[in-house]
């Protein structure tokens, strides 16, 4: 064994006890031993490792403390949401609500035998529990109701309330329209605290917040169930708010005068047709570019 | 997945085993590798205090490395901000007092050179080799401790010794 071997060996502390016999007669052996006593002052203190544990652990309580709390703390808060949501699911009224979109219409049945037809961009809302002892149904935009025979059924818009006993009449409520065509029985429409009761045939309207008297008709229902809308003496620009709703398109109307009065009707099932319809009597022209439509003087 | 609660540092008595196991090593490893300057004892309990606070993040297997890492990077911060001059020495009282002067200069001397000479180690060498020579540890166990191969610890201790030896020769 060399020299070198017996140090490396001396230095991993694993000499036998032959090779240490050797070790002592190498020339550096005084050497090493002296570097090796001397170095002993060099030591690393002895740490007292129990006050230092306790120095730790102590410190471990400001931080450690709130995540034990928080999180029963949190259970017991999720428990009070969840029975606070149920809570509120059971006792609030629960409303139906039903909603159309841009060239959609909808037939709904109501809990009794009462239908509704949704017309395009409307919504109607009743609640469905207490709808044996109120029939009550909100709407935004037309609806043609058939309203099946029994207690009052309230038709409430922004604009009134109409009031029937079992008839058929359909109800429009746009932005500065109210209109109300009675089919069938009788209804009454309340408007600004004004209580009107019209006949088949009558129709009640508001136009600009102004009552405008029409002659009678003799209609079964409503054009538009059969996908027409017809218009009488309308401004034009009810028809073409309508048109909106029934076509997925905009209408560029800026040149045209939107006051002039209206009478026809439009399909809902050809735009092509339908503009035709509208422009060729109120001598107008039309340009098509995908989604937008500009109207312009003939 | 579900951890039983041996696996988990925030139980007491597992982290107590652990402190114990590892506390004086990390506070010896500082100590002979930046001095008692920066005062190691303190980076010590700092690195296990934050081994308490992260006891849900660092597994048992990965505590001994994370107590080593965060004190040696502890005192690296410190270390920017001083130039370390090392006072590894200890007054410890001679057992023999009978020796004549002479032998006493002398042997004040020697220990200087060497002070001088442990100081101009590196820090890896110097670790490996007073943890070697003064603690009594083999390669093997220091190679564990600082994560590194026993092949390696050889050679810094190798090393070190050699580089001691050449330096108190010449003085």
């Amino acid at each position: 064994m060399t020299r070198e071997e017996l140090i490396q060996k001396w230095l991993d502390h694993a000499l036998t006890p032959q090779e240490l016999e050797a070790f002592k007669q190498l020339d550096d052996y005084e050497e090493l031993t002296k570097m090796h006593n001397a170095l002993q002052s060099f030591k690393a203190p002895i740490a007292d490792v129990e006050t230092a544990y306790e120095t730790v652990t102590s410190k471990r309580k400001d931080t450690s403390k709130p995540t034990s709390w928080l999180k029963p703390l949190l259970r017991i808060a999720a428990i009070l949401v969840i029975g606070f949501g149920a809570y509120m699911y059971a006792t609030l009224p629960s409303l139906t609500t039903v909603e159309t979109v841009v060239a959609n219409k909808e037939l709904l049945k109501l809990p009794d035998a009462s239908e509704v037809t949704l017309n395009a961009v409307s919504s109607v809302s009743f609640n469905e529990d207490t709808w044996n002892e109120q029939r009550e149904i909100n709407l935004k935009g037309e609806a043609y109701f058939k309203v099946a025979k029994g207690a009052t059924f309230n038709v409430v818009t922004e604009d009134g309330i109409v009031t029937v006993l079992g008839t058929q009449f359909n109800v429009k409520q746009r932005n500065d329209l109210f209109e109300v065509f009675c089919y069938e029985g009788s209804v009454s429409v309340t408007h600004n605290s004004e209580k009107v009761v019209l006949t088949p045939g009558q129709r009640y309207l508001i136009l600009d917040g102004k009552q405008i008297r029409n002659e009678e008709e003799m209609l079964k229902e409503p054009t538009w169930i059969r996908n027409e809308s017809s218009f009488k003496s309308l401004p034009l620009r009810e028809v073409i708010q309508e048109f909106e709703r029934q076509y997925d398109v905009t209408v560029d109307a800026k040149n045209v005068d939107l006051s002039q009065v209206f009478t026809g009707s439009f399909t809902h099932t050809d735009i092509d047709m339908a503009l035709k319809s509208i422009t060729i009597p109120s001598q107008l022209k039309y340009q098509k570019k995908q989604k937008s439509i500009i109207l312009k003087r003939d | 997945m579900p951890k039983s609660l041996n696996d988990n540092i925030c139980n007491e008595v597992m982290f107590s085993k652990l402190f114990k196991k590892h506390y004086q090593n990390l506070y010896s490893y500082l100590y002979y590798k930046f001095g008692d300057y920066l005062n190691p004892e303190d980076k010590a309990q700092e690195a296990f205090t934050k081994l308490w606070q992260n006891c849900g993040k660092v597994t048992p297997e990965k505590a001994k490395s994370y107590v080593f890492t965060v004190g040696n990077n502890m005192m690296l911060n410190e270390v920017k901000h001083h130039k370390v001059v090392l006072q590894h020495q200890q007054t410890k009282p001679r057992s023999h007092t009978n020796e004549n002067p002479e032998f006493l200069m002398q042997e004040q001397e020697y220990l200087q050179k060497l002070q001088r000479a442990i100081g101009n180690l590196t820090e890896s060498e110097r670790t490996a080799f007073l943890m070697n020579r003064v603690e009594g540890k083999k390669h093997k166990e220091i190679a564990a401790l600082l994560d590194i191969s026993a092949k390696a610890v050889e050679k810094r201790i190798y090393r070190a010794l050699s580089k001691l030896r050449v330096e108190i020769e010449e003085l």
